[in-house]
Parts: structure tokens; C-alpha cells; sequence
């Protein structure tokens, strides 16, 4: 905007002058020349005052001037505007009518002279023709102010306030005077400071009335500052004044506007005062004069701010200007097709204003670019055309202005803490098809825009032929004149200036820069950090053509070492950068920047430069640096040309075990640059070794395959700890170096793979951490550090040099490192699968010492599960006796000294669990703990579970069968055979003298043991009653020495049973509690220790005083077999019963006896009847079960009583009657 | 007066970490030769597409202040001169489509789906001073069909089990490969060539 004159593109604000304050400068109006002859001064006669009241006044108006306030209708003061500037005593005012020069004589008498600015006027540039130009728009903004506000002092003496008064008068009446001797319309204004307190308000108002009168001032444009008032009354006086003045500006702002619509009105062409002589002798037409008119009403508008009728004037006056009568008409080479140009440009500028003052952000934006194209257009067809210098400067400039109109106008949408970039349109906009550029965006952009065509200006401005570039006067003529058309000079130098042959001209450059750097301050203010790394890369380029190198690293650097483009894959960014910085960093000298670049740079990402030596050890040619630079350079600052990669092969290693590892190393560097020879290589580690050390040695045996190249290195203990033993790898040290040697040459694009074993010795996690490369040479030292990271570390494992494998595991970068594993063994030389109840259990073990050295050790035993027992254990040579302790379900004996066993020695050990009554699991757990002497604080552990399964080994099931006990009842009448003891008679012995049973108890039992067992001896156990005498006898003898029994094998044994009832009194159900003893030993067994299994056998019940039906089968021996069937029933009721018998005759035998008969029993009565049975010979001789038609019935109760049988042969059925065996004939 | 007509000056994928995955630069019409030729170098469209990754973050920032762009859209990132603008999508895996749109990026009586290559400059020629004259402008939503069909491309190039899109672009590291896949190159040679503005489909 600096290139337009001043004040043609500004926004124009009421014009106020104070006249009559000390201290203030005098106004410059910077009238020059005849017109500063001619004008008018304005003087105020009286001394000027400078009082602290007029002071602070003139300080509070000259602080709320307008002119800077930003161009927005949003934020604009309501209640005044003014443009204030301040002079002591006098001022120069601009001639109403300008004289005619000298030697010109008036051609008439009644001629009217003009204003000065007037193309009507001889002595204006703009005559005879010409439109409007900046001048005017000086002339009301700087030149005639709408105001004129004078500073009298009231004294307040009253010896002289009348004096006083007086010259104010004449004063004021002179100036207004002089005013209106000027012809200009200027408002006068007074304000009268108290130089004291006055005696009485009545008298002031007086003396002001007075004052007004005698000076003929409006009432409402004199103010009086009261005396000795605060800051703030002096503020509100203030305020009040320039609010008052406002409207009365407004007036004279608005007659103006009205006086050139009028003159616009009257729709003829004025004629100059002197008709032009000299070139054409055209004056302006009349379509010129209302361009000139519309301007000027627009800008009267402008300083009312009545902005849409200034847009509405502006953007007529422009559509006229570019009408077919004034601009097409214009030729190329006339001086005044540049003004029209810069008219037209003053006029969208005005309306871009106007758009942007209604917050129309769209609607400006597109206007620029209307304009932009009308005058592209316009140029192309009537000018020199868009494709030189001087219409690119126009471009840049056009852009530039828009910036700081944009900045100007402060638009919300845009400011940089909303981190918009552009406003969106405008809702009259919204539908329509805008262009993207047509949303405003922020001032960076166009500030970038400018500076793209400020290069394009340079590039047409170096295609100028050197023949235009020669400075006019060292051309011929004819050429200066061909010239002189040929290239479009609007507001930018001549091609001789613009780019001259022999000297400097133009500073493109630096134009560039300046707008670059404006551009990335407002990128940089909205957090674009990449824009303002792209626009720091352009400037950058500017600067490196200006040399300007320090600035370059100071711009660049931080670019390259924050913005990582390299690492993001922008590799044509990067290589731009990389480039600009090495070539400035070596141009600065500054060594520790060029070694990383060209570290960098060697990377094969990059395209390769032509005739570039890439040799790092040859960067710093040419370089002079005073000490020898020393380059450290960390993970992420560049990307280097090495990849690396770290694998541990297992995911764990025992301490004092070696890991193999390999590490890689892969150059990516270009094709033919120097191989890198690195002077060492070291790994860090976390856990337990801190670091690994390979120095270079040129002739170190590598097996190479292609690209490949693998050693292993040997590694010993680091040289600072010399004095350590190397092999002792016992030694528990986190800080341990490890070092080794191999060849390091790195050529482009090899792979270097390094085995290495490394020592374990702590337990834990070791991992490995980074990788720092040294490169030493004469001239420099550099330092690589390259974290491994497990996301990008390649998981390959070079078997040679092309065969790779994948590490399965999922962090090869760490290894879990186990505690030395236990060497002690627990064992059981005779374990079984089974163990079983009711026996002690002696289990022997054994511990062997694998460790090379004795061991002090120590044994906890747990027994877990279920009521586990307290056990014992005995240790030879020990008497430890102890027990253990059960607490919930673990019996636990720890802390049992073993004391030193020796190295590969046995120590015994018996552990002993007595009998366990129920079948159940436990787990026996052994746990040894030892101190080795070579680390006795250290200690280990080894722990073995067993698992005792203990079961029982045998299960039965029994039988209970009647029998017929031969006694004979006792008989209820018989009193002293069945009267008991007396009760009451504790001494005599208990006599049984009660009802009697037999039974036959066959017991079923199986060995569900898994090996044979012995059974020494079967037995039952009666528990005794007090009511009942019982007695077993074995009914089968049982084979001296026992009988081995089989696993899953049944045997049976059986126990004839007698009972008897205390008293016959007592015919109660009596319960019989039987258990059965297994006396068994383990046939290996020496010692004969005989286990005792008890089956409990389930609750039988005797007696009872149910009548009761037993049949009993004897043989007769007699020549043919006869049977005798006896059949007992028993009354053991108190009731006299009568049975019923019948015997069904049978085909099968013959029987004698009744075979129908009535039998009667007394209270407690056994009776017996007989048949005799002759099997019959239907059976064919074999023996053979036959149903026997026998029924008992109660005659009382007419029931049926069930057949017992008590003996042998006979056996009841399944549907409750009796079949006999009847034998064969060969029984007989 | 022939009037200009917006092209794709450039199609770019920019995966997560930042890093361009794909690159396609389209020729526009250049009135001072009255050829097609790419409007800048390659250079220069990696420091455009590049500079879309500051909208990229701030409109993120925005819109999770405000909890809106939800469906990725972008739409126009900004403008960087009066004739290229860069519009952008983003999907919810991360990558990011900016189509970098020349808006007199070709010259006819109407827009085409023809394919133009460099160097076609044999329709209608017009006057440089009438090239320059203000084209058709955008609506916000015309750029979804791009988008859409850049999708689609990927999606196709994601289902094949041979790309791994981790390799492209390392979860939380840095960088990443450039996607070499033929098909995919050439899909965005078809969208990058046969948009205009109004195409509903590609």
C-alpha cells in the first residue's frame, strides 16, 4: 500500500484541527510551491495556552484519534470519528481558487478560476484532461479540516476578564474572518479553559453568553473546561465536545457530498479556465467528470460513513472509468493511461474496503480478484500485455495491498486464536458456485501470493535484453524512444532501473523476503508450522541467492531439527532442505552442522547429486574450524543411512549360561560413495551388563556372501576391570563391559552381521537399549546413537549370508534371564501307585547333590489334602524325631537340618505316615533348601511332589440267613427256667434266660488292591448289647498261613451267629452291629506286620414278636431217600395264635403228613410239624429245585406268613414262595 | 471468452504417521503455452500436500471441541493461491486424502471427463488473456465424489492380503513405505483424470 500515494487508499476520517495550544507542533500541511504562496493563513493572534487543564484536554483528544482504528464496521465509535491534529498558532489553508500562473493572462473578466486540484486549472497536473488523483484526497483529509477548535483561556481576574474577553472576541471574529476570506466552509469551534476557579458560575455564564454574542458563535460550538477538574471530568467534557463537533462535521462532510451530486447534476462538462493549448487540447469529458463527481461523493460518503452509499458511488465511478468513453479511449503510452489505471485501482481498493467495513469477506475477495481480471484483461487488450515485469509487480502489489486490507479491517473470523484460516462466506454467497480463493482467507496467504509474483517480476525482469538494461543515456536515441513503449512502467521502474546492466537495481530479493517473512509470521500465529516451513524453504532459496547464510541456518535449522520431513517420508522436502543447509552451514564454517547433514545425506532415500563426492571423512574440506569438532549425534535427529537391528536368539538364558545374540548393521548409503569405516561400535544394555564394545581391526576373519558380511566376535571382560579373573563368571556385577574386535568397514549397501555370546550372570530381564556408532578421523569425531525399538526391529536372524530365519519370539530385544537352575535331586527309589488303609506307611527318599560343591541343606515336608496325618521323619544319623503339625488341611514339618551333603552324595531320608483309616490323596511335597559355601547368602531351592494315593484295599457285602436254633423255647410257664435276675440285684450275674436266634452271616469280600495281598485271618466283631448275647463262630476255618489274594477276586467267609435275649420278657426287635476284620499282610512283606482292615457291616435287626414260619430240610438215610421237611413256627407274641397249614400235593415227590391241620400256639411257643418227602422219579436222576406247596396262615388274622428257610437245600423264590432241592437218584 | 474449468491438479494419500503414501500429479491447462503441463513441480506438491497436515490438525482440534466431523470430510482445507486449493478427507483408521484441484485446470466449452495428457493441447484454443478470466467456481459437497471413490480404492488395496498396512505406516512410530501397488496407481490416475466438476460418479 506504500507504493500508492499516501493517503489515496486510506480510509478518510473527519478532519479536526485544535488551533491555539502550546507545546503542539505546528501543522504541516505540506502545501509546496506556488500553491503555499497562494494560500490562505489562518492565524490566531492571541498567545497560545498551556495551561495542565488545555494540556490534558489536547492529550485526550489527540489519544482517541480515529485515523489508525481498524477499518470495520463492527468496531468503529459510535459517537465520533475524527482525525485530530493539533497547531500552535496558525494554519495553511489550500486556496478555494487557484491562480492562473504567470504569463497567462485572464481571458475574460468573468472566467472563473478554479480549485487548484481541479483539471479546470492550468496549474493542476490533471490539466486539461486528466481525472482525479491523489491531491484530492489529500486536500479534505490533511489540507481543510471540517473543524477548526480554537483554545482561549477565561481569566478569571475579574481586573481583566473583560480585557481578556475582548481579544477573544476579536480574536475569534479575525480568524472567522480569515475563514471566510478563504471560501472554505470550515466549521469554527471555541473552548475556553478556566485558568481558575471562578467566583461565581452566574457571572461565567454570563461572561460566556457575552463571548458567544461578540463572536457570533452557535451556542453549541463553545465549551468551557471548568477549572481544576479531575482527569475524569475533563475526559467527559472532552467527549461531550467531540460528539457535538461530530454532527457538526457530519454537516459539513455532507454539504460537500451534496454540492458535488449537484455539480454531477447538472450534466454538462465544465470548461477550463484557460482553454488548453498544448498536446491535444482535449479536456475531460463529460463521462469523465462523472467519474469524478461519483469519486468524490463516495468519499464524502466515506467520511460520514455511510458505506453502502460509498460502495454504491465507488463502484459506479468504476464502472464508468472502464466504460467505452474513458479508459478504451485512452492510448497506451499517454501519461494518463496510468493514471486511470491507478484510479481504477484506488477505486477497488476503496470498494474492497467498503465490502470488507459491511464484514462482506466473500464479496471482497472476489471483487479483488474482478479486479485483477478486468485489468488483466484490459492490459492484454489495450496495454503492454500480462507477460512482463512491470504487470507482475502490479500482481505482487495488488495481492500485498489486500493483505494489509485484511489486516486493517481486524476481521474476527480470522484472527489467530480462532485458527481459522479463511471466513466462510457470507449467507447471500452461499449458494452460489464460489471459487475456493473467493473465501477470504487470512493475510499469510496473500502476503505469499505477492511474493510468488514478486519472483515472477524478477524472471521476466531477467529476460530483459541488455540493450534495455543500458541506462538511457548510454543508449542511442532511437532506442531510448522504441523503449521507451515497449515495457508497462505503471507505478515500477524503467527496464534500466529495474534490472540495469551495470549496477544494482531493484532488490527482488529482499521484496521477497520481506513478503515471505510477513507470510510465515501469520502462518506461524496459526499453528501452520509446515506452511511456515514451506515459505521459510522459499525464503530461504531467496537468502542463499542474496549470501545471506547466517539467516538461512537461523531459519532453517530449527525446520530440520523439529519438523522431521526426512523420517516422514517427504523425501523431496528433505533432500530441499538438507541441501540449503549444507550449503550454508559450510558457507558459515559450521562444522558439527555440515558432518550431520553429509551423515545424513549419504542416505541412499535421497536422489543422488550429480558430482557430489560423498565421502563423510572428506566433509569438512575446505572447512576451517579452529578445534577439531566433535559431532554427537541422537536417535531421531536424522534419519541415517544405517539401519540397525539387535537380536537376543532365545527369550530366555539361565544365569551363568552364555545367550547368543547378533547385531546388524546395514549401510543404505549411495552407490559408490566412500566406505564408512566406523572406529568402534558399542551396545547398552539394561540388566546385566551395561555395555559391549567392538573396536575395528582391519584383518579379522568375516565369511562374506553377497552384500553380507558376518563374524563372530569373541568378547572379554572390559580392560577397566582387568583385575578380575575373566573366566570367573560366577561374580555378580551389573556394570560389566564386555569388548571384542572385527573389521567395521561399511561398504554402501553391506550388511555387517556380528555373533556375539554374552555371559549371563544376574536373574532378571536384560535388554538391549541403543547402539552408538564412533567415527574418528583426523578431522572430526562423530557420534551415532541409534535407539532399538521393538516395533521396528527386523526380527531376522542371518544363518549365513543369505539364509535368514524369523525369531519367533516376540521381544528379541530383551532376554529373561532364570536364576541358576537347583542341582540337588530328590528321589524315591521305591515308590508306589497305591498305598493302602490301615497301614503305616515308611516312604524312603534319597537326595543327591549334583552342585560341583558341598551344600548345606535344609527340608521342609508337606503333607496336602484332606485330614492329612502327623507324620515323622527320620533321618539316619539324626534324631530328629519330630512330628509334623497339621494346621487346615497341610501337615507340615519344615526346618529339618541335613545338614552338609557332600557333592554328589546321597543323603536318606524315611518319612513316616502311620495307618490312614479312609481312602485318600495327598500331596507330599519334599522342599530342600541350600546354601552353596561359594555364595552362602544366595539361596536355592530345588522341590519335588509326590503324589500318595491311599485307598482302601478291600470292600465286602454280607448276607444275614436265618437258622433254626435247636433248643427247644424256653416256656413261659416254666417260672424258674425263664425268670431273670432281679434288676435291683446288681452283684448277680447276668443270666440269659430269653428267646435265642441262629443266623448265618455270609460275607462277600473283594481286594480291589492293585497288587496280591495277603489275608491272615478273617474275623467279625459283635459289639456287645446290654439286652442281647451274641456269639460268632467262623463257620469256615481259614487256611493256616493265610490265602493270597488277587487283585478284583471275591472270597467268601461265613459266621454262624447264636443270640439270646436277656429275658424272656423282652420279645423286642434287638440290633445286631457286626463289623468285619481283614487281617492282611503285603505278601513281599518280611516282617509279617499284619494289617487289620475293619468293614463295618450294616445294621441287621433280630427278634421280634411276629410270628415266624422256619423250614429246615434233614435226610433221612434210609434205602431210599426220604426228606424231612420240619417246619418251626414261632409265636413270640403274647397272644395265643391259630395257623392254618396246608401242603399241596406235588408231582414231583410224594410227601406223609397232614396235609391240612390246624395248629395252635400259646403266648411265646415254638411248634414243630414234620413231613417226610419221597421224591418222585420224574426228575430223571438229576437233582433238581422243586416248589413246595406249603401254606401257613394265621387263622385270626387270615394272613398268609411268609416261609423262611432256615437251612440248607431249601430256598425261598422271588414270589415269596419256597422251593427244596430234591436230589438226584445217584444221591443215593 | 472460453471459460477455465477446475481439475485435479494432484491426488495424496498421507498415512498416519504423516507420511505420503501416494502421489499423483495431473497436468492443467497452461495458457502461456497453451499446452497441459503439471502447474508445479513435484516439489512443490509435496510442500502443498505437506502443508495440508498443519489444516489437517487444526480442524481435528476444532472438531473435537465442538464434537462435529464425524464422517472425515474435511472438505476444502484451504486455498493456497487463486488457483489451487486443497480439499481433505479423512478416514477413521487415519489416512488422509487431500485432492489438490487446479480451478482452471482445463479449458473447453464445457467440462469433459476426457482424459487430457500433457502436451494435448489441441482443443479449441483460446486466448491467454481470456484463460485467465475467472472459471466455474465449487460447491463444498463436489469433491465427495473423489473422496468416495479414493475410498474405494483403498478399501480394494487394504483387501489384499499381501498389503500390510502396518508396513505402511508403523502403529506409533515413524514414517513408513509408499504404496507401490500398480492397481492403486492407476485408479488414481482414472479419478484424478476423470473428475470434473458435477461428475456424480468415477
Amino acid at each position: 500500500m506504500d507504493e500508492y500515494p499516501a493517503g489515496s487508499l486510506d480510509l478518510n476520517v473527519p478532519f479536526l484541527l485544535a488551533l491555539g495550544t502550546a507545546g503542539a507542533a505546528t501543522y504541516d500541511s505540506g502545501l509546496t510551491g506556488p500553491l503555499k504562496e497562494q494560500a490562505s493563513l489562518i492565524r490566531s493572534e492571541l498567545p497560545a495556552i498551556d495551561t495542565d487543564q488545555a494540556l490534558a484536554l489536547l492529550r485526550y483528544l489527540q489519544d482517541r484519534d480515529a485515523s489508525k482504528l481498524p477499518c470495520n464496521g463492527r468496531s468503529a465509535p459510535k459517537k465520533h470519528r475524527f482525525r485530530i491534529k493539533t497547531a500552535e498558532r496558525s494554519i495553511l489553508l489550500l486556496p478555494r481558487r487557484a491562480r492562473l500562473p504567470d504569463g497567462i493572462e485572464m481571458p475574460s473578466p468573468t472566467a472563473v478560476l478554479h480549485s487548484p486540484y481541479s483539471p479546470l486549472s492550468p496549474i493542476s497536473p490533471l490539466y486539461p484532461d486528466g481525472l482525479i488523483d491523489a491531491q484530492w484526497i489529500r486536500k479534505h483529509q490533511d489540507l481543510i479540516p471540517s473543524v477548526i477548535l480554537c483554545f482561549y483561556t477565561l481569566v478569571a481576574d475579574p481586573t481583566l476578564a473583560t480585557l481578556c474577553d475582548n481579544k477573544i472576541k476579536t480574536d475569534v471574529n479575525n480568524v472567522r474572518g480569515l475563514l471566510s476570506q478563504s471560501g472554505h466552509k470550515t466549521k469554527l469551534a471555541v473552548v475556553l479553559v478556566s485558568d481558575q476557579r471562578s467566583p461565581s458560575s452566574e457571572s461565567v455564564q454570563e461572561r460566556l453568553e457575552n463571548l458567544r454574542r461578540g463572536c457570533g458563535i452557535d451556542p453549541k460550538s463553545m465549551f468551557l473546561v471548568p477549572p481544576g477538574g479531575s482527569p475524569e471530568e475533563v475526559q467527559r467534557m472532552a467527549e461531550n465536545m467531540l460528539t457535538t463537533l461530530y454532527t457538526v462535521s457530519m454537516e459539513y462532510y455532507r454539504d460537500l457530498g451534496r454540492h458535488a451530486r449537484k455539480k454531477r447534476g447538472r450534466g454538462v462538462a465544465p470548461q477550463p479556465t484557460v482553454p488548453p493549448t498544448s498536446g491535444t487540447s482535449q479536456t475531460l469529458s463529460l463521462a469523465g467528470w462523472n467519474v469524478r463527481y461519483d469519486f468524490k461523493s463516495a468519499v464524502f460518503a466515506e467520511y460520514r460513513l455511510e458505506m453502502n452509499d460509498a460502495l454504491r458511488s465507488y463502484e459506479q465511478a468504476y464502472e464508468n472509468l472502464f466504460s467505452s468513453e474513458l479508459m478504451e479511449v485512452i492510448p497506451s503510452w499517454s501519461p494518463r493511461w496510468n493514471e486511470a489505471r491507478f484510479l481504477a485501482d484506488v477505486l477497488a481498493v476503496r470498494c474492497i474496503r467498503c465490502l470488507l467495513w459491511n464484514a462482506q469477506h466473500s464479496a471482497a475477495a472476489r471483487r479483488w480478484q474482478s479486479h485483477r481480471d478486468r485489468m488483466a484483461d484490459f492490459v492484454d487488450r489495450r496495454g503492454r500485455g500480462t507477460a512482463n515485469y512491470g504487470w507482475e509487480a502490479w500482481e505482487s502489489r495488488w495481492a500485498l495491498v489486500m493483505a494489509s486490507l485484511i489486516e486493517k479491517a481486524d476481521i474476527p473470523d480470522l484472527a489467530p486464536d480462532t485458527l481459522r484460516l479463511y471466513s466462510q462466506p457470507e449467507k447471500s454467497l452461499m449458494a452460489d458456485r464460489l471459487q475456493p480463493w473467493e473465501l477470504l482467507h487470512h493475510p499469510g496467504y496473500w502476503y505469499r501470493l505477492s511474493a510468488t509474483h514478486m519472483h515472477a517480476r524478477r524472471a521476466y525482469a531477467h529476460q530483459i535484453p541488455d540493450d534495455d538494461r543500458r541506462s538511457p543515456s548510454a543508449s542511442p536515441a532511437s532506442h531510448v524512444a522504441k523503449a521507451a513503449f515497449a515495457y508497462d512502467t505503471y507505478m515500477c521502474p524503467d527496464p534500466y532501473e529495474e534490472y540495469p546492466l551495470n549496477h544494482v537495481g531493484v532488490d527482488h530479493g529482499k521484496m521477497i523476503i520481506d513478503r515471505l517473512k510477513r507470510a510465515r509470521i501469520e502462518f506461524l500465529k496459526r499453528d501452520q508450522i509446515r506452511a511456515a516451513a514451506e515459505v521459510s524453504l522459499e525464503c530461504a532459496r531467496e537468502l542463499a541467492l542474496a549470501k545471506d547464510w547466517a539467516t538461512v541456518v537461523k531459519l532453517l535449522r530449527p525446520i530440520w531439527t523439529e519438523l522431521n520431513f526426512h523420517a516422514e517420508g517427504w523425501i523431496a522436502i528433505a533432500e530441499e532442505l538438507d541441501w540449503t543447509l549444507r550449503t550454508a552451514s559450510a558457507a558459515l564454517g559450521n562444522a558439527e552442522l555440515v558432518l550431520a547433514l553429509d551423515w545424513e545425506l549419504l542416505s541412499r532415500t535421497f536422489p543422488k547429486r550429480a558430482n557430489w563426492q560423498y565421502d563423510i571423512t572428506k566433509s569438512l574440506e575446505g572447512i576451517t574450524t579452529k578445534s577439531k569438532p566433535e559431532v554427537s549425534i541422537a536417535d531421531g535427529q536424522v534419519v541415517p543411512f544405517l539401519s540397525t537391528s539387535f537380536l537376543f536368539k532365545r527369550e530366555e538364558g539361565k544365569a551363568g549360561q552364555f545367550a547368543q545374540t547378533q547385531l546388524t548393521i546395514k549401510s543404505n548409503a549411495h552407490q559408490g560413495s566412500a566406505p564408512v569405516v566406523l572406529s568402534n561400535i558399542s551396545v547398552d544394555f539394561d540388566g546385566c551388563l551395561s555395555r559391549l564394545t567392538i573396536n575395528h581391526e582391519e584383518d579379522t576373519v568375516q565369511q562374506t556372501q553377497g552384500t553380507v558380511a558376518i563374524s563372530t566376535v569373541s568378547l572379554t571382560r572390559g580392560t577397566e576391570e582387568s583385575d578380575a579373573d575373566e573366566d570367573d563368571l560366577e561374580t555378580t556385577n551389573a556394570n560389566v563391559t564386555l569388548t571384542g574386535a572385527s573389521n567395521l568397514t561399511l561398504a554402501p549397501g553391506q550388511t555387517l552381521v556380528f555373533n556375539l555370546d554374552i555371559p549371563l550372570r544376574e536373574p532378571g530381564e536384560t535388554l538391549a537399549k541403543s547402539l552408538t556408532l564412533n567415527l574418528e578421523t583426523e578431522t572430526f569425531s562423530l557420534h551415532q546413537t541409534l535407539d532399538f525399538d521393538e516395533r521396528t526391529n527386523p526380527n531376522l536372524w542371518y544363518i549365513s549370508g543369505s539364509v535368514t530365519k524369523r525369531i519367533g519370539h516376540p521381544n528379541p530385544l530383551s532376554i529373561r534371564v532364570l536364576p541358576r537352575p537347583p542341582k540337588m535331586e530328590i528321589r524315591c527309589p521305591v515308590w508306589k501307585d497305591q498305598y493302602y488303609t490301615d497301614e503305616a506307611v515308611a516312604l524312603e527318599f534319597e537326595l543327591l547333590n549334583g552342585e560341583d560343591i558341598e551344600a548345606h541343606a535344609k527340608l521342609e515336608v508337606t503333607l496336602f489334602g484332606e485330614s492329612p496325618p502327623i507324620f515323622k521323619v527320620e533321618i539316619p544319623g539324626r534324631d530328629s524325631d519330630t512330628s509334623s503339625s497339621v494346621r487346615n488341611e497341610e501337615s507340615r514339618l519344615g526346618g529339618l537340618p541335613l545338614g552338609n551333603i557332600e557333592s554328589l552324595k546321597t543323603s536318606n531320608l524315611q518319612i513316616l505316615i502311620p495307618p490312614v483309616d479312609r481312602s485318600s490323596q495327598f500331596d507330599l511335597t519334599l522342599q530342600v533348601t541350600y546354601f552353596l559355601p561359594t555364595n552362602p547368602g544366595t539361596p536355592i531351592t530345588k522341590a519335588a511332589i509326590f503324589q500318595l494315593n491311599i485307598v482302601n484295599p478291600f470292600e465286602a457285602n454280607y448276607d444275614l440267613l436265618p437258622r433254626i436254633h435247636p433248643d427247644p423255647w424256653p416256656s413261659l410257664f416254666d417260672h424258674d427256667g425263664v425268670r431273670s435276675a432281679d434288676p435291683t440285684d446288681e452283684d448277680a450275674p447276668l443270666a440269659f434266660k430269653g428267646l435265642f436266634q441262629s443266623w448265618y452271616l455270609l460275607t462277600r469280600y473283594a481286594s480291589f488292591a492293585s497288587e496280591p495281598l495277603r489275608v491272615v485271618d478273617i474275623d467279625v466283631v459283635l459289639s456287645p448289647s446290654p439286652s442281647v448275647r451274641c456269639s460268632a463262630t467262623k463257620a469256615l476255618g481259614h487256611p493256616a498261613g493265610g490265602r493270597l489274594i488277587q487283585p478284583k477276586t471275591i472270597e467268601e467267609a461265613s459266621f454262624d451267629l447264636r443270640a439270646q435275649k436277656v429275658t424272656l420278657d423282652d420279645r423286642s426287635q434287638a440290633p445286631l452291629d457286626v463289623a468285619l476284620l481283614i487281617k492282611w499282610t503285603r505278601p513281599d512283606s518280611d516282617e509279617g506286620t499284619v494289617n487289620t482292615t475293619t468293614l463295618p457291616v450294616p445294621r441287621f435287626s433280630l427278634f421280634g414278636t411276629e410270628p415266624r414260619v422256619l423250614t429246615k430240610i434233614t435226610h433221612m438215610v434210609t434205602p431210599h431217600p426220604v426228606l424231612i421237611l420240619s417246619v418251626y413256627i414261632e409265636n413270640a407274641s403274647n397272644h395265643f395264635l391259630t395257623f392254618g397249614l396246608v401242603m399241596e400235593p406235588s408231582e414231583d415227590f410224594a410227601f406223609s403228613g397232614a396235609k391240612q391241620t390246624t395248629l395252635n400256639l400259646l403266648p411265646v411257643q415254638r411248634r414243630t410239624v414234620e413231613y417226610k418227602l419221597l421224591p418222585l422219579e420224574g426228575g430223571k436222576g438229576r437233582g433238581r429245585w422243586v416248589p413246595l406247596g406249603l401254606v401257613v396262615r394265621d387263622k385270626y388274622y387270615q394272613k398268609v406268613l411268609r416261609i423262611v428257610p432256615g437251612g440248607e437245600e431249601i430256598r425261598g423264590t422271588k414270589e415269596g414262595g419256597v422251593e427244596i432241592w430234591l436230589p438226584g437218584a445217584d444221591v443215593s | 471468452m472460453a471459460t477455465c474449468f477446475p481439475s485435479i491438479a494432484c491426488l495424496g494419500v498421507i498415512g498416519r504417521n504423516n507420511n505420503p503414501l501416494h502421489v499423483s500429479i495431473f497436468p492443467s491447462y497452461d495458457p502461456a503455452t497453451n499446452s497441459y503441463r503439471p502447474v508445479r513441480t513435484p516439489l512443490q506438491f509435496s510442500l502443498l500436500l505437506s502443508s495440508t497436515l498443519d489444516v489437517f490438525e487444526l480442524r481435528s482440534r476444532q472438531n473435537v471441541a465442538a464434537g462435529t466431523g464425524l464422517t472425515g470430510d474435511f472438505g476444502l482445507l484451504h486455498a493456497v493461491d487463486e488457483r489451487l486449493a486443497a480439499y481433505g478427507f479423512e478416514t477413521n483408521t487415519g489416512v488422509r486424502f487431500v485432492v489438490i484441484v487446479d480451478m482452471r485446470g482445463r479449458i473447453g466449452s464445457g467440462p469433459t471427463g476426457r482424459t487430457t495428457t500433457a502436451g494435448d493441447g489441441g482443443k479449441t484454443p483460446a486466448t491467454p488473456a481470456s484463460a485467465a478470466a475467472a472459471g466455474v467456481g465449487l460447491r463444498e459437497g463436489e469433491m465427495k465424489v473423489v473422496f468416495k471413490a479414493m475410498q474405494a480404492a483403498y478399501i480394494r488395496l487394504l483387501q489384499n492380503p499381501f498389503f500390510d498396512p502396518d508396513e505402511h505406516s508403523p502403529p506409533g512410530g515413524h514414517g513408513g513405505r509408499k504404496i507401490t501397488s500398480r492397481k492403486f496407481g492407476e485408479d488414481m490416475r482414472r479419478i484424478g483424470e476423470g473428475w470434473t466438476a458435477g461428475v456424480t460418479s468415477l
